[in-house]
C-alpha cells in the first residue's frame, strides 16, 4: 500500500500545501515516464502523457481515497491517458509524428562491457519496443505493468480496474503474441 | 495435471503467482512432460528478455515543466480550445462525407448512363460490318461492284 511518506505528502496536499506535489512528481516521474515510453514508444508523446498524468493527479488528488497505493493510482491515470491518447484529434497526432512513423528514441550511452553485448542489448531493446507496439493497448498495458514495472497481478488488477482472472488471461495472451513477435530472439537461445 | 491446464498456468508460474498446491502439481507435471518443460523454458527466456528492456528516465526539468503547466492551467481556467478543435474536426468530417456522397452519386449516374449507352449500342445490327472497306473482303466487294457497273 502507501509508504508513510506518500501519506504525509497526500495529507499536506489536502490540507492546502500544494507545493508538496513537486515531491510526488520527483518521486514517481521516472516510473510514470518509463511506463509511458513503453506504452507509446515516442519520447515527445511519452513526456506529454506523463505531464498530463501528473496534471490530472494534481486536479484529483484532493478526492483521492487511500484504498489503493498512490503509485497504482498514478499508473491507472497514466495507462488510461495512454490508451485515450490514440483517440486524440487526428490533426494533432499527424503533425507530431516523424515521417516514417518511427520515433526517435534518444540513445543513451551504454554500460555494456563489450561492443557485441552492447549491439545485442540494443537489438533486444529495439525488438521489445517494436513488439510492444504491435500488441493491442490493453495487452500492452498488462505486459508493461508486469514485465517492465514488475507489478503483482493484484496491483495490475487494481490499476486497470479489472479482475485478477482478466489480468491472468491478458498476460497469457500477450505472452503468446510476444512469442511470435520475438521469435528471432527466443529461437537463438 | 494435464498439458492443457499446464499451458494455462505457465504465466502465473513464471510470475510466482501460483498457489502452493497448484505450483507443486505444475512442477510435478513438467518433470514428467518434456514438451511442457520446453514451453516453460521458452516462456521464462522471453520473460528474462524484458529484464534487458530499456529503462527510461524522465527528461531533465520534467517536474519544473509539470509545475509550470499546472500553474498555467490554473491561470487559464476553462478553455474552449479542445472543444473548438473537436467541433472543427466533426464539421470537416461531415463536409468530407457529404462531398464524397454527392460526387459519388454524380459519378455513378454518369457511369451508369455511359454504361447503358455502351450496352445498348452493342445490340445495334448496323454497327456490324462483316466486310469493312479496308479489309480484303471489302476490297473484293468494291471491285465486283465496279465490274458490275461496267
Amino acid at each position: 500500500m502507501h509508504t508513510n511518506d506518500d501519506i504525509d505528502l497526500i495529507n499536506s496536499f489536502k490540507s492546502g500545501d500544494k507545493t508538496v506535489f513537486k515531491d510526488i512528481i520527483l518521486r514517481y516521474q521516472d516510473r510514470i515516464y518509463n511506463l509511458c515510453m513503453h506504452m507509446l514508444g515516442h519520447t515527445h508523446d511519452a513526456e506529454d502523457i506523463a505531464q498530463d498524468t501528473f496534471i490530472k493527479a494534481y486536479q484529483k488528488l484532493g478526492e483521492f481515497q487511500p484504498d489503493a497505493a498512490l503509485y497504482t493510482w498514478l499508473y491507472r491515470i497514466a495507462v488510461n491517458t495512454c490508451i485515450d491518447y490514440k483517440r486524440r484529434p487526428f490533426f494533432e497526432s499527424i503533425f507530431r509524428r516523424s515521417d516514417t512513423g518511427e520515433e526517435m528514441v534518444i540513445e543513451r550511452p551504454s554500460a555494456s562491457p563489450s561492443p557485441e553485448k552492447d549491439y545485442e542489448s540494443k537489438q533486444i531493446r529495439g525488438a521489445i519496443q517494436k513488439a510492444l507496439r504491435k500488441l493491442s493497448p490493453k495487452l500492452r498495458a498488462v505486459i508493461v505493468l508486469k514485465e517492465i514495472e514488475g507489478l503483482s497481478y493484484e496491483d495490475i488488477a487494481v490499476t486497470l480496474d479489472v479482475s485478477i482472472g482478466t489480468v491472468k488471461s491478458r498476460i497469457s495472451r500477450a505472452r503468446d503474441e510476444l512469442k511470435m513477435l520475438l521469435k528471432d530472439f527466443t529461437e537463438q537461445k | 495435471m494435464n498439458c492443457l491446464k499446464t499451458h494455462k498456468l505457465i504465466s502465473p508460474y513464471i510470475d510466482g503467482e501460483l498457489k502452493v498446491r497448484d505450483k507443486e502439481a505444475f512442477e510435478s507435471h513438467i518433470k514428467s512432460c518434456r514438451a511442457c518443460d520446453i514451453a516453460v523454458e521458452e516462456a521464462r527466456f522471453q520473460h528474462n528478455l524484458f529484464a534487458r528492456a530499456e529503462e527510461f528516465k524522465a527528461p531533465y526539468g520534467f517536474s519544473a515543466r509539470v509545475m509550470a503547466n499546472i500553474a498555467s492551467e490554473k491561470a487559464k481556467g476553462f478553455s474552449w480550445t479542445p472543444l473548438i478543435t473537436r467541433f472543427a474536426e466533426v464539421i470537416v468530417l461531415i463536409v468530407m462525407i457529404f462531398t464524397g456522397i454527392i460526387s459519388g452519386s454524380f459519378l455513378s449516374d454518369r457511369l451508369v448512363n455511359e454504361k447503358n449507352t455502351l450496352i445498348m449500342s452493342s445490340f445495334y445490327l448496323d454497327i456490324f460490318d462483316p466486310t469493312p472497306p479496308d479489309s480484303l473482303g471489302g476490297v473484293y466487294l468494291a471491285m465486283t461492284e465496279v465490274r458490275d457497273e461496267k
